[in-house]
């Protein structure tokens, strides 16, 4: 593979990093978009990008986007997976929060896998969902929707739908970005594109005491939940959320990951 | 839209039983402060505080006018606070909120009301002229707590902050500027601090300096103002569920023993910023004048 390329708004992505896959469409991810040039003959295309950071390409799924610095900000993107909060409801929609200080989110009462009018979660003020990015509209004024079902299947794939229990952890919108690409990556590939080995790490020593759920929002929220964690479960959830804050603040090695999983379970006193 | 967000309701519970088990988001203690950093600017009175993720400047400044008509005797000593957009989105420049009038209302009754700084002192010539001290608090980030980080902010502040020197002449003020005379450090009588307690489970968790999730999860707070003594000049429960008596009495301890802590951080600060000044510094070179 080429060497990293760090691109800021506006650079136009050279086509010798795009993916080289040409059976399946180009799937574009956070940050970059699609700008026509109708002044050169014949009329082409160009990728660009909107937000500073690392051009990242997934060669299996012929998808690419960009790694954005670890900035608090979030921008909804189709397709991307947010924990959102319920504001209120009405007849028809949820209002959900993704990020505080922004408009709400729209959630459908019957976005939800296997909900019909009499089966649909009753869901509260204060409660969290994992939802995907539908749409985000056009224009101002334009509503954010979201689901929590595959629309082509009905089902919901990867977690999505209701949250209960468990914690919710801010990260920076970077470090959510990392967690969702090391942990959908293989592991060669691991290293290399974002280093992330905290979740592994943690995921071999808690195994003993009841291992965890994790659920990673790309609007800067991880929720933990260590459900069979017994006596634990709280320390293990509380040690998860410093070890993922610390990662944030600090830019660490693969081995000084490892190092805090450590340092911080024992200052925690869980057993591994 | 421009509120504190609510916390979620699975936030509010996990934050809460973590508490049963003595266990904090952070892993501290339930009376432990986040890492304190005092830090100052070029100028004298410019201090930067940093506790945890809360962050804010404090800026103390100084000019002559006249003294109130009540008051000849005394000069003017007021604190200003203004909670704008650059310390969290949630605040609306311009707007006053209940946080805001909270926390300048503390920061008044503790340092101002107590006399920390002997306004008598500020007087120049009797209800003529008098100086005028203001610390404005700007707040650069917001995650809870901003009573005592503005407490030490303040306090940090005037112990840094010098005015220049005023005399008399027949009649006549002089104000010397900062380059001809040494300038001359304020009157401190005594170094109150805030400490503010938030309880928790019917007031059987208390914890100390609080994030913003916990102060959210909260259920009451208990502000102490106390100085290295141990003399509480301000004590106050504004809202939320009652506090048994007992928490006011075992807590005033734990209350102390941390402004010692804090007071001994911000005399740490003080010291090295002296000792940087020192070297090159005005007072050096006058000394050096003097010395001829």
């Amino acid at each position: 593979m080429a060497s990293p390329l760090i691109l800021l708004p506006g650079d136009e992505v050279p086509s010798e990093y795009l993916p080289s896959n040409n059976s399946a469409p180009l799937r574009l991810g956070a940050g970059l978009r699609l700008l026509s040039q109708p002044s050169s003959n014949p009329p082409s295309h160009v990728i660009t990008a909107t937000q500073p950071g690392l051009l990242s390409t997934d060669n299996k799924r012929n998808a690419v986007s960009i790694l954005s610095t670890p900035n608090r900000r979030y921008l909804p993107t189709p397709g991307d997976l947010v924990i959102a909060q319920i504001h209120h409801s009405s007849p028809d929609y949820f209002h959900c929060m993704i990020t505080p200080q922004a408009p709400q989110a729209l959630l459908g009462q019957l976005s939800f896998e296997g909900a019909t009018k009499k089966t649909r979660p009753m869901l509260k003020q204060g409660d969290l969902v994992y939802a995907r990015v539908l749409s985000t509209g056009l224009g101002a004024g334009a509503e954010v929707e979201l689901t929590c079902v595959n629309p082509a299947t009905g089902r919901a794939d990867g977690g999505l739908g209701p949250l209960t229990g468990g914690m919710v952890f801010d990260v920076s919108t970077g470090l959510a970005a990392r967690l969702i690409k090391a942990s959908s990556s293989s592991a060669e590939q691991q290293d290399g594109v974002a280093g992330l080995v905290v979740l592994d790490e943690l995921g071999k020593k808690l195994e003993k005491a009841g291992g965890f759920e994790i659920a990673v929002g790309r609007n800067g929220k991880v929720w933990v939940d260590c459900a069979n964690g017994g006596d634990y479960a709280v320390k293990a959830t509380v040690a998860i959320g410093r070890c993922l804050s610390t990662i944030d603040e600090h830019e660490l090695s693969s081995t000084d990951q490892r190092k805090l999983v450590t340092r911080i379970l024992r200052e925690m006193k869980i057993e591994s | 839209m421009n509120k504190e967000a609510p916390l979620s309701i699975a936030e509010r519970d996990f934050i809460l039983n973590a508490l049963r088990e003595d266990v904090r988001l952070d892993g501290r203690q339930a009376d432990q402060f986040r890492p304190l950093n005092v830090s100052f600017g070029e100028e004298y009175g410019h201090v930067k505080v940093q506790l945890g993720k809360t962050s804010l400047i404090v800026r103390i400044s100084s000019e002559v006018t006249k003294p109130h008509d009540d008051r000849p005797f005394d000069g003017i000593f007021t604190i200003a606070l203004e909670l704008t957009a650059m310390g969290s989105p949630a605040w609306e420049n311009g707007r006053q909120g209940d946080l805001e009038t909270y926390v300048s209302n503390v920061l008044d009754r503790v340092i101002r009301h107590s006399n920390a700084l002997d306004t008598e002192s500020l007087c120049v010539l009797k209800g003529v002229s008098c100086w005028n001290v203001r610390a404005d608090v700007h707040i650069t980030n917001y995650d809870g707590n901003l009573i005592d980080a503005a407490c030490i902010g303040v306090m940090a502040g005037l112990q840094h902050f010098r005015r220049p020197d005023a005399v008399v002449k027949d009649g006549q003020v002089i104000v010397y500027g900062v380059d001809e005379r040494v300038p001359v450090a304020l009157n401190i009588t005594h170094k109150p601090l805030s400490v503010t307690f938030h309880t928790f489970d019917e007031g059987k968790r208390v914890i100390v300096d609080a994030t913003r999730k916990e102060e959210q999860a909260s259920e009451a707070d208990v502000v102490m103002g106390l100085n290295n003594a141990g003399d509480v000049c301000y004590l106050s429960k504004f809202s939320g569920s009652p506090v048994s008596a007992m928490v006011f009495v075992n807590k005033s301890s734990v209350a102390l023993e941390k402004v010692k802590e804090i007071n001994g951080i911000i005399d740490k600060a003080l010291q090295a910023d002296l000792a940087k000044r020192a070297k090159g510094g005005l007072i050096e070179e006058s000394r050096a004048t003097n010395d001829r």
